[in-house]
């Protein structure tokens, strides 16, 4: 996706910025390879929230590099999604529940939940943009990532405190979506739920590769996101794509909630560790850069499931900081650079 | 705003050119009196006149960052909670005087400032946003996972700042150091570095082509800014005399930034001044829907979103259009104005 050199001057740069990017990785992988001997649920843990923050990141990382905002209500799109999954399941549980033979459901009943999820977040992606982003747009692009950052924090806001006042701060939540024994994989049980995700996760990622690739419509994205003007004169209507690349993105963090509600209940603060999480991974892969944020995705998650495992759950909070203060020392570009370039960068 | 009166200044001219200096002096003039008249003559509705001073004077230091160097500390909530915890350690701890510990803490904060600043400031605006945001967060995660200093949650008693229980001497108190704060820092912004604070904020490389060595500047404005926060977290701390780890949350951060935002932002008086009116208001629906936990913050959202698409400049922005009108409207009646600017 992203150019390696644009400019001579990059070029050494970015070959010192690669060792270290590499450095990084196969720490990462070294340590990943460990846990699957000692500490398989480590691996687990690590990949099945790890596919889920790609998901989150990586709509983030779409929005930023496409329309130039830094979505801080990326989070409140996760509880949306958990709270449309959770509305649509417990239904479905209940029929289960009643009648134990409708063995249909047992297999496809969580399912219909997670569409739905995907049909709110991508409803109200599009809604932002145009009840809002759009508005701003035609009036100013003035300090144009600043304004949309603190835009997106008031909907955050809103989106929190409203969701408290209708459905009030109860946990909704399910035990599991599959109710039937672990799988055991090289000898490690591992519950279908988390192997259900890890696979929903790759599935997603893969078509939203093959989309963004493959496509006219993902070409099209592509192109806005490297050059606008460009674009624009190529015919693209860019309202189109913005529409798109946000239904798309939001579309992604509340599927993200729904297929880990069994993980996370949906409350109304359930958004901030998602969101910060995927922020994260936004900044340590660049911001813009999909491809690095999905690979940031499982890096993050190896790290905050070590934290939560050999630390403390609480310690989740502040380990992601002082790992990326030592990131940036090294490389103040993100572990992955960045290519994309906007209008912000002036 | 120039001064062109030439000859005898008239009392009218006089009124013109120091037009800023008597309206803020008017309306500190009113704050002065305001918890005497009714029904601010309660000791309820006194407490919020202190809220509404704490958070003027927090929106303030907050545009002192936001609104000049265009850097948002999404942290700032946790710069108020360092200030506010070091001083309330200190005095329960070590027993040290709130008031020598409320310097401790405001310096504290600006050292974690500078920590902070320094690393991300070279940074565009997002990421040193974002950076200070992930500070905040780590800051209050360390408040939470250190129970045996800070009691975690569960809160912790510190001293009162005062020895009385009467809200009035506080009111006076978190009036002076509003005042304080807003002097401080408009004495910066009308200093040198208030200039490279603005040209910075305006357009970075043009600041960079005329000699300003950016990140100096923008780490010394986002230290005053964090060591101010330190030193307004110790005056709550003192004041409520219990802290948890909640006044770190995200959420105090947005109600400061909103409130900085509705007032305008880089004009420091739009904030001071809008603070009184939405937080009294915020706290009187807060009364009113006390069975609705988190209405207010629904309505600081709204307001914020209304205000960045429609009126970016807020409420000081508006204040300054009406008086380039005013001006303009004048300016037929003075034609002597007109030849002073020209003959320079």
């Amino acid at each position: 996706m992203t150019t390696a050199a644009t400019n001579l001057r990059s070029v050494p740069l970015a070959r010192r910025f690669l060792s270290f990017t590499w450095l990084t990785l196969g720490a990462a992988l070294l340590v990943m390879a460990w846990a699957a001997v000692a500490q398989p649920s480590i691996l687990i843990d690590t990949l099945v929230t790890g596919g889920m923050w790609a998901l989150m990141a990586a709509g983030l990382a779409m929005v930023f590099g496409v329309m130039n905002i830094p979505n801080f209500a990326h989070g409140e799109l996760f509880l949306l999604g958990s709270f449309t999954a959770f509305t649509v399941y417990s239904p479905i549980r209940d029929a289960m529940f009643n009648d134990p033979s409708l063995t249909v459901l047992k297999i496809f009943g969580p399912f219909p939940g997670m569409v739905a999820a995907l049909l709110v977040g991508a409803v109200v992606g599009v809604l932002l943009e145009v009840v809002l982003f759009r508005p701003l747009r035609r009036r100013s692009r003035e300090q144009w990532v600043m304004n949309t950052f603190l835009l997106t924090a008031g909907v955050s806001v809103v989106i929190v405190n409203g969701y408290r006042l209708a459905f009030g701060n109860n946990y909704h939540g399910v035990t599991r979506y599959w109710d039937v024994p672990p799988l055991e994989i090289l000898g490690v049980p591992i519950s279908v739920d988390r192997a259900m995700v890890l696979v929903i996760a790759l599935v997603t990622i893969g078509l939203f590769a093959v989309f963004l690739q493959r496509t006219s419509l993902g070409r099209a994205i592509r192109a806005v996101s490297q050059d606008e003007t460009g674009a624009q004169m190529a015919g693209i209507d860019l309202n189109r794509i913005f529409v798109l690349t946000m239904g798309l993105s939001c579309a992604l963090a509340a599927l993200a909630g729904a297929a880990l509600l069994f993980l996370f209940p949906a409350y109304p603060d359930v958004g901030l560790q998602p969101l910060y999480l995927a922020w994260f991974v936004v900044i340590l892969a660049g911001l813009g850069n999909i491809p690095g944020a999905i690979v940031g995705a499982f890096i993050v998650s190896l790290l905050q499931t070590l934290t939560a495992f050999y630390l403390r759950v609480g310690w989740v909070d502040v380990m992601p900081t002082v790992f990326i203060i030592l990131i940036l020392l090294f490389k103040p570009s993100g572990l992955f650079g960045s290519a994309v370039k906007g209008v912000w960068e002036q | 705003m120039s001064a062109v009166s030439s000859g005898s200044a008239t009392l009218a001219d006089v009124i013109r050119t120091h037009r800023r200096r008597i309206g803020l002096l008017a309306i500190l003039g009113v704050a002065l009196v305001l918890p005497f008249i009714p029904p601010f003559t309660g000791e309820d509705y006194r407490r919020w006149l202190i809220v509404a001073a704490f958070m003027a004077a927090q929106a303030v230091a907050f545009d002192f960052t936001a609104g000049y160097i265009n850097i948002v500390n999404f942290g700032f909530a946790a710069f108020v909670g360092l200030g506010a915890y070091t001083s309330g350690i200190l005095a329960v701890d070590f027993g040290i005087s709130p008031w020598i510990g409320m310097v401790v803490g405001a310096s504290l904060a600006g050292l974690v400032g500078l920590v902070t600043g320094a690393l991300t400031l070279r940074l565009r605006g997002i990421y040193a946003a974002v950076m200070a945001w992930f500070v905040g967060l780590a800051l209050m995660g360390l408040v939470r996972n250190v129970p045996e200093v800070t009691r975690g949650s569960l809160g912790l008693s510190v001293p009162l700042l005062l020895d009385t229980s009467e809200n009035l001497p506080y009111y006076y108190l978190i009036l002076a150091m509003l005042v304080v704060t807003f002097v401080v820092l408009a004495w910066v912004i009308r200093s040198r570095y208030g200039l490279a604070f603005r040209a910075i904020g305006q357009n970075l490389a043009s600041a960079k082509a005329s000699g300003i060595n950016p990140t100096r500047y923008l780490v010394i404005n986002f230290v005053l800014s964090c060591a101010f926060a330190g030193w307004l977290g110790g005056f709550y701390a003192h004041f409520y005399g219990i802290l948890t780890p909640d006044i770190m949350l995200t959420s105090h951060t947005v109600e400061v930034l909103a409130i900085a935002y509705i007032g305008g932002r880089g004009s420091l008086w739009g904030a001071a001044v809008v603070a009184f009116p939405l937080s009294i208001g915020v706290e009187w629906v807060k009364v009113q829907f006390s069975t609705l936990p988190g209405v207010h913050l629904v309505l600081y959202g709204v307001l914020l979103i209304l205000v960045m698409i429609y009126r970016p400049g807020g409420v000081a922005g508006l204040a300054r259009s009406l008086d380039e009108w005013w001006k303009r409207r004048r300016l037929p009646d003075r034609p002597s104005e007109a030849t002073a600017d020209t003959g320079g």
